[in-house]
């Protein structure tokens, strides 16, 4: 049994005492909590307005789910790599780690790019927020996910420019940790957006 | 936490997992099936690969219940709340 920073490890995590959970991670998990309810509220609430509204499959084929589906599979593996990245950290693997990060920021700024081509063209067809409550909550949900998608960018892209300046190896691994997680969690909010938009 | 490269090992199958999951929910749509079974294959799809993706890369399957608890009560709330409001929006008239 160690202490350090006022956290207390020993070998099983589940029959631990809550002491040994990291400050760091209760918060990223709150903050996560109260993602979780925000998505989780606009997504309930499309099901529910677009079962009332049974007309909505007419404005919804419009969407181009050939790229919802590549916009999926490049975040698929940006948490492969994040996740690859904290591995390599935790092995102390320093150009493996900033390898892993520069591909996570890349595929996040993709995933960006494509959606700008999505808006773009359907902009150009017409379709505005504007244009009915089907397309209210497409930009809304997606461009929603998309800011967080941008803010997991620039957290990344820090932690990238720490890694290879060398101040992540001064015990900040964690944090590497918390951003993985953060960006993990707008992986999984994409898993469920991606179907209720583009497939249903 | 100790990290071996066995961990890598399970990223990648995993990735690879929900990766084929992401085809089959695709293919299966390309096939215009009705809607219900449909819908219920995509989202059953998309469950699993969100259970894939936060118990292997959020590695919640080894974290303490009070994480669960932080994570699952707002996931019980927000069913709780779309259950409460079935009858006032999808049968309101």
């Amino acid at each position: 049994m160690s202490s350090t920073a006022g956290v207390l490890t020993q070998s099983s995590p589940h029959n631990q005492g809550i002491q040994s959970v990291p400050l760091g991670k209760i918060a990223i998990w709150w903050f996560l909590a109260s993602e979780i309810m925000v998505f989780g509220g606009l997504i309930a609430s499309y099901v529910l307005l677009r079962v009332h509204n049974g007309g909505w499959a007419g404005q919804a084929a419009h969407v181009r789910w050939q790229l919802g589906t590549l916009n999926t599979a490049v975040l698929l593996t940006s948490s492969l790599t994040i996740a690859l990245a904290l591995s390599a950290s935790r092995q102390d693997k320093r150009r493996r780690t900033a390898v892993f990060l520069g591909l996570t920021v890349l595929l996040g700024v993709v995933f960006l790019c494509v959606k700008g081509v999505e808006y773009t063209g359907e902009l150009r067809e017409g379709f505005t927020p504007a244009s009915g409550l089907f397309w209210s909550f497409y930009y809304g949900m997606t461009g929603l996910h998309a800011l967080h998608v941008t803010g997991g960018i620039v957290a990344n892209l820090i932690f990238l420019v720490m890694a290879v300046r060398g101040d992540l190896w001064t015990g900040k691994q964690r944090r590497l940790e918390y951003a993985g997680l953060y960006w993990h969690f707008v992986d999984v909010v994409w898993i469920f957006l991606f179907p209720l938009l583009y497939l249903s | 936490m100790v990290n071996t490269g066995n961990d890598d090992r399970l990223y990648i199958t995993i990735w690879g997992w929900l990766l084929g999951l992401l085809v089959a929910g695709v293919l299966v749509f390309t096939l215009h099936l009705a809607t219900i079974p449909l819908l219920v294959f995509i989202f059953a799809v998309a469950a699993i690969k969100a259970v894939l993706v936060v118990r292997n890369y959020m590695h919640l399957k080894a974290e303490h219940l009070l994480i669960y608890a932080i994570a699952g009560i707002p996931v019980l709330l927000i069913l709780g709340m779309a259950l409460v409001l079935i009858p006032d929006i999808v049968f309101r008239q």
